[in-house]
């Protein structure tokens, strides 16, 4: 039986989180490949949503929504797809360093990731360098982000790197940072791999560097 | 002339009013509901330890206010508090008190725009000097904060130099911050210094320092330890917060203020069972985030609305307010900035907000802009005047004048006109030359004007530098030091 997958792609545009879920699980009875159900449902639903965002048509309470539809279909998904299936859009570990106590801008950046497939673990604000350490070696995620939002605590992400690579395992994981104060070149002189100025262009930016690296 | 007149009412100057009393009542319980069923976490022992003595339940870190305990703390609020500047010039005392407005600056972007290059660039020390004394010149500045945060000294210590360089060069009072106790601690010293000893410090307070809750119902342990210190000393105080509606507080206004209230009531009531009697001002930044563009929106309309409806709330409590004015998203001084402000200014001035914040910020609060500041310091002036009302009695309403010159003619000769016409309102940047004069002056527009008035103020106007009493300049020399040890000695800590 073949399926209409657009379908799921509408349903992930009208942010209908628990409808969203109801249907992957039902098409997942189905012989639907769930490879399929990535890449011909919910991906062109979060690129259609992503474009009318950049557009003006849509808000971020309304693409947090669809994000967070995303996110619970992809829980269900996730241990049926097969190796590959995924992309990079892995495990993303992402916090707020240490001495800072701003939540909302990471918060949104997760938010953001999620809705973009990835299997976001939010470890908090005021994070020691050790715990992002601790948690790239725990998860092995594809990606580290760390946000900043004070000058005085924004030297604590290249003391991270710093200790990424004392530790053998800074070449694990890319790593993705982004804060009001945090500029380009700020990411450059510390060594980070991708800045991103807002939450919205952040799962763009690392998704061109993924593409850009398997290329 | 016996004034015969009977059950006559008097009101001068323009009622501006968002809610009624019915209204304020609700927003009040509104938080007075939140602060019992919901509580707000705090991340300090001592404080739970002083919340559970005064009769709230705590559980963990969270703490539940019972409505006596919160009125209790609103019964001991003082209805007025004095900041004396450090020199003793009555015209710039502060009296903190319902219905009068002081304007200033705002506190800690990370960048400045340069009045040399006009370009955006980390904020300098010696921005804090420079800022302190344009301050110190302009007349509608009532009080003073720096617009930036220090990027070229020794990392931690940005707070205490920045205070040291600004007290010596302005007597308008300052509104200091910190980020721990031992920052605010440094600062204190630094005041009784300029005040000459801690009595006199108790006696004529010259500073107020600025501390803030975490939205949504939070305050971390900095906040309240500051907020415990200030108390204990005697410091007046702020604690408010940065609430973004639709982001950490409720999208709907009302939400937002009772959010808001909710959490500064958390300092109030520390301050008010530490110290009894000490002054405590709430209010923050009251603005929305951008749904499309995801900032945090200082030129938001919203902003005016927000902040002039909480004043009207927090004065409802018997508080005094810290409001917000004079900011902008565009990114320097221009023609939206402009717009903003006016806007801004005119709404806090009309609420009768006591202190008013943000004058001379744009990007959002990334960057403080001395020349907006110079040119709100103009519109503030200009609100002032609307403010002020209309004075009306038998010399004003100039029957007697208007009889002597009769149809006809004009009163550029009348005595009366002599008398008055100083009264009115002088601007100091507004082009009002003719087309002919505008074009042999070379055409200047605001922004122009705005750039040279900066300048000569910079370059030109000397503040107060000379007048430091030298034992105090040498106390700050040595309190910096000190600071600069502890900082050494903090470091390594922080790192273990
Ligand atoms: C991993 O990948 C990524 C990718 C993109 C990422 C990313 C990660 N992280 C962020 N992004 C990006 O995407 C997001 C959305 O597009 C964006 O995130 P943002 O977080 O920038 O944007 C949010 C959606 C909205 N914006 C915000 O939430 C921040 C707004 C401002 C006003 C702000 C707020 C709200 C607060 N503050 Co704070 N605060 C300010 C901020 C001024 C400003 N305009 O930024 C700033 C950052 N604060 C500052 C200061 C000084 C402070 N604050 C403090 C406290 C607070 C509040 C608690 C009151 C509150 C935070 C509440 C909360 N729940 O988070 C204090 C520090 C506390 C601490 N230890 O952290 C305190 C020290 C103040 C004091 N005296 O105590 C200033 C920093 C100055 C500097 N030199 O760095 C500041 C610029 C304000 C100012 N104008 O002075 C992008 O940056």
């Amino acid at each position: 039986m073949s399926m209409d997958l657009s379908k799921i792609s509408e349903k992930l545009i009208s942010g209908d989180v628990e409808g969203l879920k109801q249907m992957t699980e039902e098409t997942l009875q189905t012989d639907v490949n769930p490879g399929d159900i990535l890449n011909q449902g919910l991906l062109p639903g979060m690129d259609t949503v992503g474009q009318r965002w950049k557009d003006g048509d849509m808000f971020m309470p309304e693409v947090l929504r669809c994000a967070k539809a995303m996110s619970g279909a992809m829980d269900i998904l996730r241990p049926q797809l097969a190796e590959g299936d995924l992309g990079n859009a892995g495990t993303m570990i992402i916090g707020t360093v240490a001495g800072d106590l701003h939540d909302i801008g990471k918060d949104l950046a997760a938010m953001m990731f999620e809705g973009a497939g990835y299997q976001v673990i939010n470890i908090g604000i005021d994070q020691p360098n050790e715990n992002f350490v601790k948690a790239v070696k725990e998860h092995k995620p594809s990606l580290l982000g760390m946000s900043a939002l004070l000058t005085t605590t924004m030297p604590r992400m290249g003391e991270v790197i710093n200790s990424l690579k004392e530790s053998g395992i800074r070449d694990q994981v890319a790593v993705i940072i982004g804060g009001a104060p945090v500029t380009e070149e700020f990411a450059e002189e510390i060594g980070a791999d991708l800045y991103a100025p807002n939450a919205g262009s952040a799962v763009d930016i690392a998704k061109e560097h993924f593409e850009k690296k398997s290329t | 002339m016996i004034n015969n007149r009977t059950n006559y009412t008097i009101q001068e100057s323009p009622h501006f009013e968002i809610f009624s009393e019915d209204q304020k009542e609700q927003i009040f319980n509104g938080m007075m509901r939140t602060l019992q069923y919901t509580g707000a976490n705090v991340h300090h022992e001592g404080a739970r330890e002083v919340f559970k003595k005064a009769g709230c339940k705590i559980d963990g870190i969270r703490v539940y206010f019972p409505p006596e305990v919160i009125l209790k703390a609103l019964s001991t609020v003082p209805p007025v508090t004095e900041v004396f500047p450090w020199d003793g010039d009555e015209s710039k005392k502060i009296v903190v008190e319902k219905k009068r407005s002081y304007f200033g600056p705002g506190p800690t972007p990370p960048n400045f725009i340069d009045t040399e290059t006009l370009e955006r660039r980390p904020y300098l020390r010696k921005d804090a000097s420079l800022v302190a004394r344009v301050c110190d010149a302009l007349p509608n500045m009532g009080y003073v904060q720096s617009l930036g945060s220090i990027s070229d000294v020794t990392n931690g210590l940005a707070d205490v130099y920045e205070f040291a360089d600004m007290v010596r060069n302005t007597t308008t009072p300052i509104m200091s911050w910190s980020f721990t106790r031992e920052g605010c601690r440094d600062i204190h010293r630094m005041g009784i210094a300029m005040a000459g000893g801690e009595e006199a410090f108790r006696a004529r307070p010259n500073y107020i320092f600025y501390g803030e809750p975490i939205s949504p119902l939070v305050s971390d342990f900095h906040a309240i330890d500051k907020c415990i210190y200030c108390a204990e000393n005697r410091i007046p105080q702020v604690y408010s917060p940065c609430a973004i509606g639709g982001g950490t507080v409720p999208a709907t206004h009302a939400g937002q203020l009772v959010v808001a209230l909710s959490e500064s009531m958390v300092g109030v009531i520390a301050a008010q069972l530490i110290n009894p009697g000490t002054c405590v001002i709430i209010g923050g930044v009251q603005s929305i985030l951008d749904m499309r563009f995801s900032i945090y929106s200082y030129g938001a309309p919203e902003l005016s609305l927000l902040s002039a409806a909480l004043t009207e709330v927090v004065h409802y409590c018997g508080l005094p307010m810290y409001s917000t004015s004079g900011c902008t998203d565009t990114k320097k001084m221009d023609v939206q900035s402009a717009m903003e402000a006016s806007l801004s200014i005119n709404a806090a001035m009309m609420s009768g907000a006591n202190f008013v914040h943000d004058n001379g910020y744009t990007e959002s609060g990334l960057t403080g802009d001395i020349f907006q500041t110079v040119m709100d310091d103009e519109i503030i002036s200009m609100a002032r005047v609307v403010e002020r009302g209309v004075e009306v009695n038998e010399e004003t309403m100039a029957v007697e004048q208007i009889n002597n010159v009769g149809p006809g003619g004009h009163y550029l000769y009348e005595d009366h006109t002599m008398k008055w016409f100083r009264s009115h309102w002088m601007p100091s940047l507004m082009d009002r030359n003719s087309y002919e004069s505008w074009e042999e002056q070379g055409r200047k527009t605001m922004k122009d004007r705005v750039l040279e008035k900066t300048r000569d103020l910079i370059n030109n106007y000397e503040g107060p530098r000379d007048k430091v009493p030298g034992k105090a300049d040498e106390e700050i020399k040595r309190i910096l030091q000190e600071a600069e040890e502890r900082i050494k000695k903090e470091e390594p800590k922080k790192q273990a």
